[in-house]
């Protein structure tokens, strides 16, 4: 009787979960033209294709990288061109905004504080203005929204993730082509209390770039290699090995995981392409990876050429693949279409077991996802506060800083409007 | 998701196909009226079998109504003409270019004194280059000009771009200097001779401009104001030339400093700019010579070019792309020769060879040099009889490239393109109709270029249908022209860059297919009475670009981004004695920028320019002018690209001294 109750919940809970499909997309609109925007998915709808502006009134930026989920009321948003991480409630609306982050990519998070990886050479932090050779990691505190601390890693570190009190970078070095330096071969571990970087476990496999998937301990990293005599790799990446410092902490497979992500049951999705600037020619591959498996054989086996249900054959029609994602949440499966570009790319949904439910339009490049969870998920929702400090500088009404206000303008400062 | 700056010109080149903004025009200026009869003589080379009514179509400003314009490029001259949209970065220093009847930058050859400007790395012409003070006249032909003399490379582009020297007739000293917006100063200087049948200039000038003029971004989302960075420019040019009857000759040299801003984006400090800087070194010098023997013409063309660019992001502030700092060198060697026979006064049989020898050196990761053979023929047949004209021509191509680079040289690129055209005049109405197939080959940067060249690329054809009429009214007082042309183009195989499927990285390609369907008009009044002179110029752009690249596609038959269906221009000039005012409107419809939400338009704009200049005598042979122009009178806020802000209103004031 109680099992069957249990059982009922359960159901119910599942159906509450399905009804409350809630989905965050990052359109990254096109480099330089200031029309980076969110879509808001919910149960099967569009709500919106600017979502951010809807509860803002005012745009996110220039191409927004990356998104996750802070805590219940905090998500955090890299957006790479505007030089800032945005700070909004899963309702949406802008908590914060931390600037002097240049060249912002990737994002990762304890739940205290938030890293961000950075190509670029020099970081705002509490201390003053840090200058560095290569790219690195900076530290937020959400308490602040100040960057705490930044420490270098290697040239043009891009997807990162938080283990056990570590961060792990990938490093891609992916400027080298036009660069003074060649393309990085390594994952920098740093310990995230302290910031200083414990080691870098070489892969040996170039330009560690693209979207890195976390699937408890294991990584699932993208090397597209360079496109003309180095082909891409996939490399399936063991934490706890490499905190031990065992050599043998990763594997490479011979597959490109330009676009990957993690399903409910602990595997990664891959869609990803070999190219030949040579031969102007593809090779694609859509592969299901099992780590445990890939680790354990060595890489002989854990790899399957398919999707759940129609996904590849689905993925394969889509003209330009942009971003796949699981929500892990429900466990249903989406995946974008950038289109051609100039035209608006389009949202897929298949329930968990890969059966195609809906076709959706959203905004240019849509390419990264995050599921908030549904409503019975929330825990101990805390009160965001603004935290916007009286620094003394004139904004605009939207967030600008303002050196030189031009007469019967409104501006804010230190937290008030101003006329001048 | 870019993530180098190499793309802050690729893509942006390449990728927005074209810009388009259209125009106002002004037409054929009553010959009468400007060439003075030694000019004439000078250029009767270019009065041929179609004597003063071109087959071609054609539109033209000249000397004076050519100076009367708010212009200080031959980029702002051409703005005036009918079907042609400018591409312009903003900035003082920006980048500028044309294109005609949406065929594309590429497809348009600017020609000096007959001889192409050419650039082999990525094919465009910068117009900000070149100065109209040294110039006579600026034509625009659509397809090509149609002289019975002429090279095989005046036949290679899908519209051509002719710019025609000034040949001096007296002895004579000017200078001017002039103040403008934006810490922008200019000084210039003119020394011309003419004696013993020879004749030739040595003009100097030099800007410098700040080039930080405000801007400001205000809509339901955003009020933005602020100054524009990094779009300084500083420029020294100095150029020669040299005549005598059928042989002239032109020396040029030109350097610039600039800016390369970047879009106006989102940031909470103006900390980070997008610090790109680009250096311009570029000389030419050319020699043409033709002569007539009976009823044979012939002509031969040599040019030497040799171009310098250096483009660099290596500074502090720039954080945001890959630190570059690349240096490029092109020399080109360009030969010509041309036979005419007309046998009967009504007909007239040419051929023409022309080589070009292109070498391109880079200091790119993973690149080498290229060499490129280009080698063009043409026969061409043009007949006027009785009214009825026919002009045929058959060209073909041959490109071959030579590199080390890892990729490998691309094939040899081979094809014979056609011409046809047909005209009848029946009084002062003349009735045409032509058609031109015609490609671009591609260039070495969508070659070679290292991570997004693709040596597999097809060349870009254009085909282009044209019919058209013309009326001309002439009198003592009294002079009136109209011209309306109905085009269609289609644009196949384009050559863009575009991002590779599953790879975060891009690269050149041939995608897309465009319909364009436009009209272009024209209408120009002169009137004169006792000290007055009248003239009401107009030109009128209607056209409808479609993407017909693939017919599944969401945007298939949807309007081409930037591209505007309307655009015209009206400028009225009013000259009393020796004070001109001339006042002119260009307007722009809006256009699109994306296909994804409706709200990604560009708003059309008006662009009003006022002129004012005075010319007054103080001694025997010696003038001085005061010249004050307002550009932008309305201080509209306008953009050719989202976020890149154009200058609003700004002013230029202009003192010159002639003896």
């Amino acid at each position: 009787m109680r099992k069957t109750i249990f059982t009922l919940i359960l159901a119910v809970m599942a159906n509450m979960a399905m009804a409350q499909e809630k989905i965050i997309l990052l359109n990254e609109g096109n480099w330089q033209a200031d029309n980076g925007r969110i879509s808001y998915f919910e149960n099967g709808t569009v709500m919106s294709n600017q979502w951010f502006r809807d509860m803002n009134g005012y745009k996110l930026g220039d191409t927004p990288n990356d998104i996750i989920q802070v805590k219940d009321n905090l998500i955090a948003i890299a957006i790479n061109w505007s030089n800032i991480v945005q700070f909004i409630t899963p309702e949406g609306r802008a908590v914060a905004a931390t600037e002097d982050v240049p060249n912002n990519r990737k994002l990762a998070s304890d739940g205290r504080y938030v890293y961000i990886s950075s190509y670029g050479h020099e970081c705002g932090t509490v201390d003053g203005m840090k200058e560095f050779t290569k790219g690195y990691v900076a530290k937020i505190d959400i308490n602040t929204f100040k960057v705490v601390a930044a420490t270098e890693v290697g040239y043009e570190p891009e997807g990162i993730a938080y283990y056990k009190g570590h961060l792990f970078v990938a490093n891609t070095g992916g400027y080298a082509f036009q660069e003074d330096h060649e393309y990085e071969t390594t994952v920098s571990i740093l310990d995230a209390e302290t910031m200083t970087l414990v080691r870098n476990v070489d892969t040996r496999q170039i330009n560690l770039y693209g979207k890195m998937s976390q699937s408890g301990k294991y990584l699932c990293i993208n090397s597209p290699g360079d496109y003309y005599d180095i082909q891409a790799a996939a490399i399936i990446f063991d934490c706890d090995k490499a905190l031990q410092g065992n050599d043998d902490c990763f594997v490479s497979l011979p597959y490109a995981a330009t676009y990957n992500c993690t399903t409910r049951d602990g595997k990664f999705l891959a869609v990803g392409s070999r190219y030949s600037y040579y031969t102007g020619e593809y090779q694609f591959n859509y592969i299901t990876i099992d780590p445990e498996e890939v680790m354990m054989s060595n890489g002989s086996s854990g790899v399957e050429q398919s999707l759940p249900g129609t996904v590849l054959e689905d993925i394969k029609k889509i003209s330009m693949p942009y971003g796949i994602y699981v929500n892990p949440y429900t466990g249903y499966i989406y995946a974008t279409d950038a289109g051609e570009f100039v035209s608006g790319g389009a949202l897929y949904q298949w329930s968990p077991e890969g059966l195609l439910l809906g076709k959706h339009k959203v905004y240019i490049n849509p390419a990264h996802f995050l599921a908030l969870p549904p409503d019975g998920h929330f825990t101990g929702i805390e009160d965001v506060t603004s935290t916007e400090q009286e620094d003394g500088y004139m904004y605009d009404l939207h967030g600008r800083r303002i050196t030189t206000p031009q007469r019967a303008h409104i501006y804010i400062k230190n937290g008030k409007k101003v006329l001048k | 998701m870019i993530r180098t700056s190499l793309f802050k010109k690729i893509t942006l080149c390449g990728i927005l196909l074209c810009i388009y903004i259209s125009h106002v025009c002004a037409q054929d200026a009553d010959p009468r009226s400007t060439v003075t009869p030694k000019e004439l003589a000078d250029t009767l080379s270019s009065v041929n079998v179609y004597g003063r009514r071109p087959l071609a179509t054609r539109q033209a400003l000249h000397g004076k109504e050519l100076q009367a314009l708010s212009t200080t490029s031959i980029a702002d001259a051409l703005k005036y003409f009918a079907g042609v949209q400018i591409k312009d970065y903003g900035g003082l220093g920006g980048l500028k270019t044309v294109n005609v009847r949406s065929l594309g930058a590429q497809h348009v050859g600017i020609y000096i004194d007959g001889i192409r400007v050419t650039n082999a790395q990525n094919g465009t012409v910068d117009l900000g280059k070149f100065s109209l003070s040294t110039m006579e006249t600026v034509e625009l032909y659509n397809a090509n000009k149609l002289d019975d003399c002429q090279s095989a490379s005046e036949y290679a582009s899908g519209a051509t771009v002719y710019l025609r020297t000034r040949r001096p007739a007296n002895d004579s000293l000017s200078a001017q200097l002039r103040m403008a917006s934006f810490g922008t100063y200019m000084a210039k200087a003119n020394m011309q001779f003419a004696r013993k049948g020879w004749c030739g200039f040595v003009d100097i000038e030099g800007l410098t401009s700040a080039g930080d003029y405000p801007f400001r971004y205000k809509s339901e989302f955003e009020d933005t104001v602020g100054h524009r960075d990094n779009s300084d420019i500083k420029y020294g040019r100095i150029e020669g030339a040299l005549f005598k009857g059928g042989f002239s000759s032109h020396i040029y040299y030109y350097y610039s400093e600039r800016g390369c801003p970047g879009g106006i984006v989102r940031r909470l400090s103006d900390k980070y700019t997008n610090v790109g800087r680009e250096w311009d070194g570029d000389f030419f010098t050319q020699m043409s010579y033709n002569w007539q023997a009976g009823n044979h013409r012939f002509k031969v063309n040599a040019k030497y070019t040799n171009e310098y660019l250096r483009y660099c992001t290596d500074y502090p502030e720039n954080q945001n792309t890959a630190k570059v700092n690349n240096h490029y060198r092109q020399e080109d060697i360009y030969g010509a020769a041309c036979y005419s026979w007309r046998p009967w006064h009504w007909m007239a049989l040419s051929a023409s060879y022309d080589i070009r020898y292109s070498k391109l050196n880079a200091d790119l990761k993973h690149f080498d040099t290229v060499h490129r053979t280009d080698q063009k023929q043409v026969a061409a047949l043009q007949i006027n009889w009785r009214g009825m004209q026919l002009a045929a021509s058959l060209l073909h191509q041959h490109y071959k490239d030579y590199t080390q680079t890892h990729t490998g040289a691309a094939d040899p690129l081979d094809r014979f393109t056609p011409a046809i055209s047909l005209g009848y005049t029946v009084k002062s109405l003349t009735l045409r109709a032509w058609h031109k197939k015609i490609f671009r080959a591609p260039t070495l940067n969508d070659l070679y270029y290292t991570q997004a060249g693709n040596r597999n690329l097809k060349p870009e054809y254009t085909k282009q249908w044209n019919i058209g009429a013309e009326w001309h009214y002439s009198s003592p007082r009294w002079n009136a022209s109209i011209q309306a042309d109905g085009y269609i183009n289609k644009i196949e195989n384009r050559i863009v860059c575009l991002p590779l499927k599953g790879t975060y990285t891009w690269s050149m390609m041939n995608y897309g297919y465009t319909y364009c369907r436009g009209l272009n008009a024209t209408g120009n009044v002169r009137h004169n009475i006792r000290d007055w002179n009248f003239s009401l110029l107009t030109s009128l752009t209607w056209q409808r670009d479609l993407d017909r690249t693939d017919p599944d596609g969401d945007i298939y038959n949807k309007p081409i981004c930037y591209s505007p269906t309307l655009s015209y221009g009206i400028t009225g000039i009013v000259a009393w004695r020796r004070l001109s005012l001339t006042v002119s409107d260009l307007h722009v419809s809006e256009r699109m920028w994306s296909y994804a939400d409706p709200e990604d338009f560009l708003k059309p704009y008006n662009n009003i320019d006022i002129k004012l200049s005075y010319l007054h005598t103080v001694a025997k042979k010696t003038d001085i002018g005061i010249c004050l122009e307002v550009n932008d009178l309305l201080d509209e806020q306008y953009e050719h690209i989202p976020r890149y802000p154009m200058p609003g209103r700004n002013y230029k004031l202009t003192l010159s001294l002639s003896l």
